[in-house]
């Protein structure tokens, strides 16, 4: 057999190799955000600077504080996160993780990043993309396509008061949105950490966000890695509005939900059915 | 905090002995020594207050020459307090510690809250208490030429004063915190050997009144909202930790004055809600930050600041100010058999200093350039017409890592006009470089180390350094360069 | 000569009938049971008060089923499967059934092939969540109200999957994710048998989702191969 010329290998091989690295979709190892280009080698720097002490060298969420710290911090190298626009089980997006990084999760330690440049922010999501290999093997979810949002009115606000009670969300946050359902004493995260639902009473922010749209987001994604579930498969897009308006009904915010929700109570206060197990066993 | 191992000019400095043996001695203006030079320490500025007022007293309201009383640098705030209670690495805040980064500052802005419901009331976990210590320890060296010394023979001759050896700073106490939602409180006692305890900072803080940040609202004794901050200095040494520029007041000039002192007043705050935008606009009273009322009765400084940080891509988060002072000192005080009486100064006259300032960053290196434009009216100055001088310089931090800096920095002070037509122009202009190195073996949330290397010249033109060691008193001849030397080798500790 | 020619002929004729014997012979299967030495956990009785609706489906209650064992120190629920010495091929077709009935999953581990179509049904009165903690694999959370059409998915990697709800934390299952279609699950009796195996050399995995693994080789003839598996049983 003819011996094959290793050069000529040598360089197919390589040709080769350009050939695949300048067709090859965005790697793993960047990220790209408005325009923005991250690079992960740049990221890391950041990443050492910034978010190690919780998130630890390997990314695995077991930083020099993470044992102090409750909830604990994400660990990137199982990939799973909560805030996404993209379906249950998927990816997020790019853009996902850099709202994360620039928002903080309320009630957590993780801050709000927004002093960093976005630079160094669009950097930073790169370099959290390099801890998983699920980064190279599968791209971000579809994001969702949210419909817009219908009128705030108490039909609305009704129909989505139904929807609470037939999805069974007070078996977690309780009948009034306190956090207090039957099931929300046991309740572990992923991991086996004990872990609270949200409690609409309290007002503060949605752990991924603020905005009726982000509240969409949550219940239509679920948040990965908690016990709070996707309700994409059981709800129809224009009927999440509905809930949305029921939600905000359950905070002590300055909503127009909440505002047309405390007109209407007093006089129709006994028409309501209460929300709960005496339902009929739903 | 007791100033490091910075050399200050204040009365209970190393002049103490100097200063009020010539008060003793009754002489107004004769400073021959009467004491050698002691291990030289910094007395907090607290301290400063009874002996500072009879002196004033004693040289009648103006004080002369030798005896500039601007006080020093002290050193702050690194909080592991902070870093134990969010349970974020030091390198989070600051760029290296005690420098603040942009998350940092916007965190202090905010009135040390972070934002995420997990600040107020004061969220304690066991690892959480407001309280943080800071000290540094370590080697210095410190040479002065030009001093004037007895040759044995009745004369005075010039001899280079080298002095070394080990030496402890005092320790900074380091209480900062939230009281409540949007109530900050700092309390910042120094605690130096036989100096005893200085309060270096003690302030409330009422942040986002009428819920915007645009409103915060500080009384107390506190540092100015510097951008570049001496209080957060890199450098430590008696030399380099000193920034020329904030406390140079020109020969003959008796204005006790600094701007990188602590000030006693109110300050009006605000920024956006990154702080790339930042303003602050404060009251003082004219006693650089003496407590005790000692000089003019009702008289008030002002002190404003502006500051605005663009994102440059790549390179870095780049932010330029503007700053300046107005401020007044009484130049004669009423009398009791003779004694000046505290508080009651009259004919108060001004000063007031103005520039600009920059922090850029091209990746790792960051330029933190400085320029300042000085006036003390005449009376102030000792002189027929007010004193002016321009000072400019430019600090260079470069980061290979969180855990590894150098610095480098480049003063000049030049008088462009002195207050006596005489005074031969360059008399008191200064020429400063320093270089240093901050190594953090460690940066855990719970305690931070810093190995620092230091050394830093300082050239002073025909009168006294304003910092380092030496006899306390003026060359023989006024065109002489005196040049003050302190190398230093500390470990800065911070828990 | 005539030797050399009858050798040469026989030889052919054995080349022939091996060629022409096609694909292997009838094939073998193994089989065997799964017991247990030592004193397993004591199973405890689920209190279902939190959800009448499940909870009036039984009329004694249910225990726990992290180890289940039959007459004769045996082990039910243990998924035994080849890990080497079969070819790979493409996932079975038929669709993998996971229930959710009484706030139980039944069966308790399902065991499918990688790609191998999965559905899970909730035939309660009550919404449930499923909750598979896949590593490898995604993990995804999916509400399942009463009534709702079945979820589907299929998993791509191997791997043994815990599966929860997390209304109703008394709820726990597995999905074995097996890269084989070679594969059985113990009985309530601690039997196995796995179908349709070529003779060949084969290593056998038997899992337990608390005693862990053990592994065996066996080879199988033309007829039915044993493999007994013993785990190592702890109380706690």
């Amino acid at each position: 057999m003819k011996r094959s010329n290793p050069v000529a290998v040598l360089v197919s091989g390589l040709g080769l190799c350009l050939l695949a690295s300048g067709t090859a979709p965005l790697g793993a190892q960047e990220a790209r955000v408005d325009g923005m280009q991250g690079n992960a080698g740049a990221g890391k720097q950041y990443y050492r600077r910034y978010c190690i002490g919780c998130h630890g060298k390997e990314g695995d969420g077991s930083g020099e504080n993470a044992q102090w710290i409750d909830p604990r911090p994400r660990d990137f190298t199982i990939a799973t996160f909560k805030c996404r626009s993209t379906p249950t089980g998927t990816l997020p997006t790019d853009a996902d993780l850099f709202h994360a990084i620039t928002r903080g999760f309320v009630t957590t330690n993780m801050p709000p990043w927004g002093p960093l440049t976005r630079q160094v922010r669009v950097d930073l999501v790169a370099y959290i993309k390099s801890f998983s290999p699920r980064w190279k093997t599968q791209g971000p979810g579809t994001p969702i396509s949210i419909p817009a949002e219908t009128p705030a009115n108490m039909e609305s606000i009704l129909r989505g008061r139904e929807l609470f009670q037939k999805m069974e969300c007070w078996k977690c946050h309780g009948p009034a949105g306190h956090g207090d359902g039957p099931s929300a004493s046991t309740l572990t995260d992923s991991k086996d950490n004990p872990i609270r639902p949200y409690n609409f009473s309290s007002g503060s922010r949605f752990k991924c966000g603020e905005t009726n749209e982000d509240l969409y987001r949550i219940f239509m994604t679920g948040l990965d890695g908690t016990p709070m579930p996707s309700f994409a498969d059981n709800i129809q897009p224009q009927d999440a509005w509905d809930l949305v308006h029921f939600l905000r009904t359950l905070q002590p915010l300055p909503t127009p939900e909440a505002a047309a929700w405390h007109a209407w109570l007093p006089a129709h206060a006994g028409e309501l059915k209460p929300i709960g197990p005496d339902q009929g066993g739903q | 905090m007791t100033d490091r191992l910075v050399k200050g000019r204040s009365c209970l400095g190393w002049r103490l002995p100097v200063v009020c043996g010539a008060l003793l001695a009754g002489a107004g203006s004769d400073l021959a020594a009467t004491a050698p030079a002691n291990r030289p320490t910094r007395a907090p500025a607290a301290e400063a207050g009874p002996a500072y007022t009879a002196y004033v007293a004693a040289s009648g309201g103006v004080l002369p020459a030798a005896a500039r009383v601007a006080i020093a640098a002290h050193r702050e705030a690194t909080i592991p307090a902070f870093a134990r209670k969010y349970n974020m690495p030091c390198s989070a805040c600051h760029t290296a510690w005690p420098e603040l980064n942009a998350f940092g500052q916007t965190f202090k802005d905010n009135g040390y809250q972070i934002g995420n419901d997990r600040d107020s009331p004061i969220w304690l976990n066991p690892s959480y208490i407001p309280f943080a210590i800071r000290t540094t320890p370590g080697w210095r060296l410190e040479r002065t030429t030009h001093q004037p010394v007895d040759d044995g023979l009745g004369g005075t001759v010039e001899k280079t004063l080298t002095q070394s050896g080990f030496d402890i700073s005092g320790a900074d106490l380091l209480m900062l915190g939230t009281l409540y939602k949007d109530i900050t409180f700092g309390f910042v006692p120094t605690v130096e050997d036989g100096e005893g305890v200085g309060i270096e900072a003690a302030f409330v803080r009422f942040d986002n009144l009428f819920r915007s940040r645009w409103a915060n609202l500080k009384v107390g004794k506190f540092e100015l909202d510097n951008m570049l901050s001496e209080k957060r200095s890199m450098m430590l040494s008696s030399n380099g930790g000193f920034y020329q520029t904030y406390h140079f007041v020109p020969v003959g000039d008796g204005t006790d004055f600094g701007l990188g002192d602590n000030q006693i007043g109110a300050e009006w705050l605000g920024h956006s809600a990154n702080s790339y935008t930042r303003f602050s606009v404060a009251v003082l009273g004219s006693v650089d930050g003496v407590p005790g009322l000692p000089s003019a009765k009702s008289s008030y400084d002002a002190a404003f600041t502006l500051s605005q940080a663009f994102e440059a891509g790549k390179l870095g988060l780049e932010r330029i100010g503007l700053y300046g002072y107005v401020g007044q000192r009484a130049t004669t005080f009423e009398t009791s058999g003779g004694e000046p009486i505290p508080g009651t100064g009259r004919n108060s006259k001004g000063f007031y200093r103005v520039g600009a300032v920059g922090d850029f960053f091209l990746g790792n290196l960051e330029l933190l350039p400085l320029f300042m434009h000085g006036s003390d009216s005449k009376d102030l100055a000792g002189g027929t017409r007010s004193a002016t001088w321009n000072s400019g310089l430019l600090e260079l931090h470069y980061y290979v890592s969180p855990q590894l800096v150098f610095t480098q920095r480049d003063e000049i002070i030049r008088m462009s006009r002195q207050a006596d037509p005489a005074t031969p122009k360059k008399l008191g202009n200064i020429d400063a470089f320093t270089f240093g190195y901050r190594w953090y073996p460690i940066m855990y949330s719970r305690a931070g180390l810093a190995l620092v290397g230091e050394v830093s010249f300082t050239k002073t033109t025909g009168t006294v350094p304003l910092s380092g060691d030496g006899v306390g008193l003026d060359p023989l001849s006024p065109s002489t360069g005196v040049r003050s030397t302190s190398v230093l080798l500390a470990l800065d500790f911070d828990f | 000569m005539r030797t050399k020619h009858v050798a040469s002929f026989a030889l052919l004729a054995l080349a022939a009938s091996t060629i022409a014997a096609g694909p292997a012979p009838r094939a073998g299967s193994v089989s065997g049971t799964v017991t247990f030495t030592g004193t397993p956990p004591k199973m405890m009785k689920i209190d279902m008060a939190k959800e009448p609706s499940c909870e009036k489906q039984h009329p004694t209650p249910v225990m726990t089923e992290s180890v289940v064992t039959g007459p004769g120190s045996t082990l039910a629920n243990v998924v035994v499967y080849v890990s080497a010495g079969d070819q790979p091929g493409p996932a079975p077709s038929a669709t993998v059934r996971y229930d959710q009935k009484g706030c139980e999953y039944i069966p308790h581990v399902a065991v499918m092939h990688v790609g191998q179509p999965l559905e899970i049904y909730n035939n309660d009165q009550t919404s449930h969540n499923i909750h598979p903690l896949a590593k490898a694999n995604p993990e995804w959370n999916k509400s399942q109200p009463a009534g709702s059409p079945p979820i589907k998915a299929t998993y791509d990697k191997p791997e043994f999957i815990a599966v929860k709800c997390n209304v109703h934390p008394w709820m726990h299952g597995y999905f074995a994710v097996l890269a084989t279609a070679h594969f059985a699950t113990s009985d309530g009796n601690g039997k196995f048998t796995i179908p349709d195996l070529p003779p060949g050399k084969y290593t056998l995995i038997a899992w337990h989702e608390r005693f862990g693994t053990q592994t065996q080789e066996v080879t199988v003839g033309e007829s039915e191969a044993k493999a007994d598996f013993v785990f190592k049983a702890l109380p706690y």
